[in-house]
């Protein structure tokens, strides 16, 4: 009697194993179906013109598809649209973003920096189209059109708390005899973090932007509210600008577009996945 | 630069959240007080009419709040039986191992999908699927855009979950396995209820991103401004009615929109809030 | 590393600062950049234009197609030159906001598309389209509509009915058509740019709702016809007035504009009483202000915006529009038009002399 109980109870161990193997190992089916498709459908678009030219006007993709030739065209509107708005919301997004992180991690105990750090936390779990919706009242509407500016604001608030929580983290990781011998050498607090805190967090911190960037790339809902979009390439940071996600929700509105889908989908993707892969790796090796 | 100046900057810069954070709040606090005067705050809650007729504007929240719930709960349910294995094999079984640091990879690369490629795959793969197995006629529908809200959301449970797994003390577990219990019997006797109450808030936060996921529901959930009566009906969820009405709301259905997107703010807020704090709470004890 | 981050981004803030002037100049005044924002409806028809019109004098039009209902919006908002609207505004929208002129550009149909495995030829008449996007006949195989098509098999599975989740002008010409030729239609849902449709799915814009039709069986929607041959999806013939079942050609909505047109251009062409018409015919609309200086508009931009408009009354843009399967303005209309765009002022003085 015994003895089958304990048969029993071994065999239940064993079935506990291989069905959380199972299980686990099934959560990376999505993952591959999800790049196997994207890149399966998406590679043979990708060639150079793909990258230099805008996207098409409706009318011309239509009379491609009514003579069965591939849709003309690429998403080089997108990609300039994001660099620049990436571009803007990085500059003002990362000094902003690493000072914070030194207050928080300079006065933990300070009650004001308790308050601003549950701020960070409550920025970081809003939705992001209430982040799309605050710019548009925010930038849209006084500046009187949409814009490159008001997009950059919006991914800007977006990577904001992601920068000032790595930074505050990796400064406080690091070994407090590092600030004192600093400042025992005579340093004052502002030279001992620009020379040698900051520096040495260096790696945590480039992670933490990388990381922001990745999430805030493939961000497509507040820059509905604020980019628009845009079917030319265009630089001006006051006008309606396209975007790659922008053009992705576009394409796939619009069925004569929809051949592009894949290939601008696979650009984002790997674009994402490889900052991340980057970030993952970085934050490894500063942790030897 | 001295100390004092120093502190100033670092002060001045952190002033920024407070001042973004007061008004993300006072924007839509004003802007969504037209529709809370024009209805009522309870009644705009519980109406469920979305009727823009001019004249008899009505203007109520309540299918876009039950789709975001459905959407959320079912998604957290799916979510379950993938991310507790994912953190118990990352986190119990392989506990440091290459394994393990493979599949914290693949749920980490998961986790920085954009949700508009998510949306695409539901739309263009799952969506399909379910015509064929003949569970909805349209694909579409809360059922669809939860199944893939449910992929979305397992690397935030099952990360988080993970780090509470592994502090387990090891001394409790091998106190219980000296006196003859399986690994299965120590995870259910042992490990789940001392690492319980983190794993229960690293669900909170995943539900806090379900919440306000917003293109991957849109793309899915079908866009109909019905109260869904079963899984496989449209609807629509908070997040999605915004998106697909904003740009070109005015007047009051702008103001219900942007009331819309209070109530989701304040939801989302509170959601995360207690999830936070139950953190806190499990990694101290 | 740090470095060459520093510098993408000096480069790419160089590229936009160095960018934002430069527009080419020509004898009459400066090349503009002028965006609008409304319609999808006649956007294959606009994208031509815009075009062609870019070589006249160099002026860049850029027009977001994000529906009849965000158009009159961002009009409304001063943050574009012109909207485009398949609905003309109605006597409470106009009185929302400064006066505007609607200049009609061409003509078009909205078409019954659906997606019926072998079936190629339907026949529909106005209540019978009601009757299904109200939620009533709910199977294709329904007596009515086996009764209409008693050469077609129709399969005993769901109507799926899809619709706009937009606020668009041809949800308004398609309802205000259903208000027109059932009484349930009009007393439950009436005509809007956005209408509670009971069951089915949505989609956004004419693309979007052409995608799904194009992707779910059984499916039956409401689309800009140029996006029904594109895709190459069969639509009905639709009953007209006089009894016919019609299909949608150049020729078929020129006969449902041969009433009288009002002196503002703003009327419905929809179940129009004349021999041979499609019954869901309309005018597509830019609607701009009579005061051309509002948001710091230059006098220059409110010349393009008018040169724009003349363009598109002209016999070179008409021509185009039967090519991509919408029909010219009849001559009443252009005559009306023209003379509107006299009445449009700078600073209080008529522009057009």
């Amino acid at each position: 009697m015994n003895k089958l109980k304990i048969k029993h109870r071994l065999a239940q161990d064993r079935l506990m194993l291989w069905g959380i193997c199972l299980l686990a190992a099934l959560t990376a089916v999505p993952l591959l179906a999800i790049l196997g498709e994207v890149l399966l459908r998406g590679y043979d678009q990708l060639s150079w013109s793909f990258f230099t030219e805008p996207t098409p006007t409706a009318y011309k993709a239509m009379k491609a598809i009514e003579a069965d030739e591939p849709i003309p065209g690429g998403i080089a509107n997108g990609i300039v649209g994001t660099m620049i708005m990436l571009g803007m919301a990085v500059v003002v997004a990362v000094p902003l973003g690493i000072l914070c992180g030194a207050f928080l991690a300079e006065n933990s105990k300070n009650r004001f920096a308790q308050f601003v750090s549950y701020l960070t936390d409550l920025l970081q779990g809003t939705p992001s189209v209430i982040i799309g919706i605050i710019t548009y009242i925010w930038v849209v509407v006084p500046m009187k059109g949409y814009s490159a500016i008001a997009g950059s604001v919006a991914l800007c608030i977006m990577m904001l708390p992601l920068i000032i929580r790595s930074t505050e983290e990796t400064l406080k990781i690091l070994p407090a005899s590092l600030k004192e011998a600093g400042l025992a050498l005579g340093g004052n607090k502002a030279r001992v973090m620009m020379k040698i805190q900051l520096p040495a967090a260096f790696g945590g911190i480039f992670t933490g932007v990388l990381l922001a960037i990745s999430r805030v790339i493939g961000e497509m809902a507040p820059l509905m509210f604020t980019a628009l979009g845009c079917s030319l390439i265009r630089f001006s940071i006051d006008k309606p600008i396209s975007a790659v996600p922008l053009l992705i929700w576009e394409f796939f509105n619009d069925p004569n577009l929809q051949e592009l889908i894949w290939g601008a989908s696979l650009f984002l993707l790997l674009f994402v996945l490889t900052l991340n892969i980057t970030a993952k790796y970085i934050a490894k090796k500063w942790n030897q | 630069m001295n100390d004092k100046l120093y502190k100033i900057i670092l002060f001045v810069a952190a002033l920024i959240m407070p001042i973004v954070c007061g008004g993300v709040v006072y924007a839509l606090v004003t802007d969504a007080y037209d529709a809370f005067e024009h209805f009522g705050f309870l009644k705009f809650l519980s109406s469920s009419e979305w009727s823009y007729t001019e004249g008899n504007e009505q203007y109520g929240a309540l299918p876009f709040i039950t789709g975001t719930l459905m959407t959320t709960l079912l998604a957290l349910i799916f979510c379950i039986p993938f991310s507790l294995p994912v953190a118990l094999f990352v986190g119990e079984y392989f506990k440091g191992t290459k394994v393990a640091s493979v599949l914290s990879t693949v749920t980490d690369l998961l986790a920085g999908i954009p949700s508009i490629i998510y949306g695409l795959w539901g739309f263009y793969t799952l969506r399909p699927i379910i015509m064929v197995l003949n569970i909805s006629p349209q694909g579409s529908g809360v059922l669809t855009a939860s199944l893939v809200l449910s992929i979305m959301i397992i690397p935030y449970a099952a990360s988080l979950s993970a780090e509470f797994i592994k502090m387990v003390p090891n001394d409790l577990k091998e106190g219980a396995y000296s006196l003859g219990a399986t690994r299965a019997e120590v995870i259910r006797k042992v490990v789940f209820p001392v690492a319980g109450s983190g794993i229960f808030s690293s669900y909170i936060l995943a539900i806090g991103r379900a919440l306000g996921e917003t293109m991957t529901v849109t793309m899915l959930i079908g866009n109909t401004n019905n109260i869904p009566n079963s899984i496989t009906s449209t609807g629509n969820s908070m997040a999605s009615i915004i998106a697909n009405q904003f740009g070109e709301a005015d007047g009051l259905r702008l103001s219900s929109l942007i009331a819309i997107g209070l109530i989701l703010f304040l939801i989302t807020a509170l959601i995360n809030m207690i999830g936070k704090i139950m953190i806190k709470r499990a990694r101290i004890a | 590393m740090k470095k060459i981050f520093s510098s993408i981004i000096t480069l790419t803030i160089a590229i936009a600062m160095v960018s934002c002037g430069g527009n080419a100049t020509n004898g009459v005044r400066k090349a503009q950049e002028l965006s609008g924002a409304g319609a999808t409806f006649p956007l294959p028809f606009y994208n031509v234009v815009f075009e062609n019109f870019s070589h006249v004098n160099g002026d860049v039009v850029a027009y977001g197609g994000i529906g009849s209902g965000g158009g009159v919006r961002n009009l409304r908002d001063k943050i574009v030159d012109f909207a485009g609207s398949d609905a003309f505004l109605t006597d409470n929208e106009m009185a929302d906001m400064a006066p505007v002129v609607h200049v009609p550009t061409c003509m078009g149909a909205v078409v019954v598309a659906y997606n019926l495995d072998g079936v190629k030829e339907l026949k529909l008449t106005g209540e019978i389209v009601a009757d299904i996007f109200a939620g009533e006949i709910k199977m294709w195989n329904d007596e009515r509509l086996v009764a209409l098509n008693p050469d077609v098999t129709l399969p005993a599975e769901a109507i799926i009915p899809v619709f706009r989740s937009d606020g668009s002008g041809t949800t308004f010409v398609f309802t205000d058509y259903l208000t027109k030729v059932s009484p349930m239609w009009k007393e439950k849902f009436g005509a809007g740019k956005s209408v509670n449709f009971p069951s089915g799915q949505a989609a956004k814009g004419n693309p979007g709702v052409a995608g799904v039709i194009s992707q779910t069986k059984n499916s039956i929607g409401y689309v800009g016809s140029e996006y029904a041959f594109a895709q190459k999806i069969p639509y009905a013939r639709i009953q007209n007035a006089r009894g016919e079942f019609v299909l949608p050609s150049s020729a078929t909505i020129s006969a449902a504009a041969s009433g009288t047109i009002p002196a503002d251009t703003r009327t419905s062409i929809t179940n129009a009483d004349a021999a041979g018409a499609y019954p869901i015919s309309t005018f597509t609309w830019m609607i701009i202000y009579k005061e051309q200086n509002y948001s710091g508009r230059s006098k220059e931009q409110a010349m393009a915006t008018l040169d724009l408009l003349k363009y598109i009354l002209s016999d070179d843009a008409q021509n185009i529009t039967s090519e991509v399967h919408y029909a010219p303005l009849p001559a009443k209309a252009k005559e009306l038009s023209l003379t509107n765009l006299k009445t449009v002022t700078y600073d209080g003085v008529s522009i057009l002399q």
